[in-house]
């Protein structure tokens, strides 16, 4: 549980004033991480336009690192990626000249300062491969002695849950960390099975004595055997557990089936998991009772005709009310994200 | 007679191959399996070959390595945040040709340090302990540069601090030095192997079209699939450890050498008796 002490960090100041050159890109060297996973194809194309047609008007950020020739990148990778394409593909400047790139040559940046735009990077995609993340994150948390979530959203832009999913990495035992470090991603076991299976773990090691006995980490081999043994055929599919788990919270009768088919499914390698708890989940009309409560409760709104309240006061109660409904959608919005399919595990 | 002494002038040019000794009596075999319309032609091929010697590729590596830490000793980087880092790509000696320079070099005495690209969790805990400095990845052949630069992009997503990126290899083709280019790698190399120089490739001129086509369809008689070897690179580049994947097939002959067998064979190329398993 994050703490609740307020931010005291100032805005670090990254970009300390330099030098204005004109590089060409050969002289940049790329971000470290795959470009190609980093940006929305649209907005690139674009941007890309608007760099024929006027070239690039705002400077990159660019520092040479000790004993290199090229220049790194610390803010401008999307200008730098369309010229890049610009000038394989023939393109010229309005001086019919290679397009160049103007760039403010600055110092080295320090350790969080270079890590904090790793982060700024990052953000531009959903879904990216965590475990990186993670660990810069733990670097940023030792180095500035923050833990709070908040606090670590303003300073990295991650969102809070992002974070959250990033310390329950961090907190993993190293042995199944390097599990996810695996160059080979044909046996890389993705970031997102630690995450998926963790609020399993958390109720089964409590609640079933055998795996109690067995301890969190050998129950949590058990999981691993049985995903290499491609009888988790998606991480998503953990969830189907904990909704069997939460479906039985009052019913005792079931709540005790489902333990020991919790207990099995660890215990037997070859049980699926689809297959072991499909039969608890009740899922498809609980999903329609929502989508129906989500439309009458808009239209419900719309009939009430607010928009031209004249009262403050009641204008301010309604707006805290309807802030309190859009965190919580905004919350289990992002709860629902992720995708039932095998082929999208790869992260 | 003749050709006695060009298979005894053929060996002499390969002392010291490991996976199998190259012998005058081993080439004249070799020779036997082609047509004798043919044989002046492979003979030609044989002589366009660049071969690594044990103390060739050791020569290199001091000597650019030499060069290398110059000039980061000089852009104010010490042997202290030097990370040399081995990758493991299928069949390299990346390993063996680091042990080698670590040795001759006395960079361990130095206080260089030294990783595996796989160890993904030491390279994060590394590169955040030195803040910054320079990783300097090292292997014995870079041919398209594909299989090194994966391994490398995985491993680079690790690297806290600023550091700079270098490769010290003996020999690398000219698509691996745009590959590196690319992601702002620069190769420290004592053989940049142009295409040109590639008798059987695309691009070369070296030989006239006819030798270069009847040669072409030897190696696609042998295997059609890896007639030029690995993505059709050619290379004419032999280590004394092992031949790459990328040359033609007629230097490696089929897998257990049957039923062609090679004057390169590669280690997995040989049949498991004679690698003495």
């Amino acid at each position: 549980m994050a703490d609740l002490k307020p931010n005291t960090h100032q805005p670090l100041n990254v970009v300390p004033a330099g030098t204005l050159r004109k590089l060409s890109p050969d002289e940049i060297k790329p971000s470290a991480n795959n470009p190609r996973f980093l940006f929305d194809d649209a907005p690139l194309q674009e941007l890309k336009k608007n760099i024929a047609a006027h070239g690039v008007l705002v400077p990159l950020t660019v520092y040479q690192a000790k004993g290199q020739t090229k220049f790194s990148i610390l803010d401008g990778e999307r200008r730098y990626r369309c010229v890049v394409d610009l000038t394989k593909s023939g393109h010229l400047g309005a001086d019919k000249r290679p397009l160049l790139l103007p760039a403010n040559i600055v110092e080295p940046p320090t350790k969080i300062a270079g890590l904090l735009y790793m982060f700024s990077i990052h953000n531009f995609r959903e879904g990216w491969e965590l475990m990186p993340t993670a660990l810069s994150l733990k670097i940023v948390m030792e180095e500035l002695g923050e833990a709070d979530n908040t606090a670590l959203s303003k300073l990295t832009g991650l969102s809070e849950p992002q974070i959250e999913r990033c310390k329950k990495l961090i907190d993993l035992p190293e042995r199944f960390q390097k599990l996810s470090l695996d160059p080979d991603p044909k046996t890389r076991i993705p970031s997102n099975f630690w995450i998926e299976s963790a609020p399993v773990l958390d109720f089964a090691v409590e609640e079933i004595p055998t795996l109690r006995q067995l301890g969190r980490n050998r129950s949590t081999d058990k999981l691993v055997e049985k995903y290499r043994a491609k009888r988790i055929k998606s991480v998503i599919h953990f969830r189907r557990i904990m909704d069997a788990y939460d479906m039985s919270e009052d019913d005792g009768d079931t709540r005790r089936k489902v333990l020991r088919r919790v207990e099995e499914y660890f215990l037997k390698p070859e049980l699926e998991t689809r297959a072991a708890f499909d039969e608890f989940v009740v899922e498809m009309r609980r999903t329609r009772t929502a989508l129906a409560e989500c439309e009458e409760f808009v239209a419900r709104l719309q009939k009430l005709k607010l928009r031209y309240l004249a009262d403050d006061t009641e204008r301010a109660n309604l707006r805290d009310a309807l802030r309190n409904v859009r965190i919580f959608c905004m919350a289990l919005e992002q709860s629902l994200r992720g995708t039932d399919d095998p082929d999208s595990l790869s992260e | 007679m003749l050709d006695y002494l060009n298979s005894m002038r053929a060996a002499l040019r390969f002392p010291g191959y490991l996976p199998q000794p190259v012998t005058a009596k081993g080439v004249n075999q070799w020779m036997k399996q082609f047509d004798p319309s043919d044989r002046r032609l492979v003979g030609r091929l044989l002589r366009s070959v660049i071969y690594l010697s044990e103390a060739k590729i050791k020569r290199i590596l001091l000597e650019q390595n030499g060069a290398l830490m110059r000039r980061l000793a000089t852009a104010g980087l010490p042997p202290q945040n030097l990370i040399y880092v081995q990758v493991h790509d299928a069949g390299s000696s990346s390993p063996v040709m680091l042990n080698m320079l670590r040795d001759a070099a006395g960079l361990e005495q130095r206080g260089c340090r030294f990783l595996d690209a796989n160890n993904t969790l030491g390279l994060n805990a590394m590169t955040n302990d030195l803040g910054e400095g320079a990783l300097i990845y090292v292997d014995d052949f870079v041919g398209t540069g594909t299989q090194f630069c994966e391994a490398r992009d995985f491993a680079a997503k690790f690297i806290e601090g600023t550091f700079s990126e270098f490769l010290l290899v003996p020999s690398i083709c000219e698509e691996g030095i745009y590959l590196l280019g690319e992601r702002g790698i620069e190769a420290f190399t004592g053989h940049v192997h142009s295409k040109a120089e590639r008798p059987l490739h695309d691009n070369s001129t070296l030989f006239d079209p006819g030798t270069k086509q009847r040669l072409i369809e030897i190696c696609e008689q042998i295997d059609p699939i890896m007639a030029l070897g690995f993505r059709r690179i050619a290379a004419m580049v032999v280590l004394y450890r092992n031949a790459p994947d990328n040359i033609p097939i007629l230097f490696r002959g089929n897998e257990t050498q049957m039923p062609f067998s090679g004057i390169f064979p590669r280690t997995t190329d040989l049949p498991l008796a004679e690698v003495g398993i």
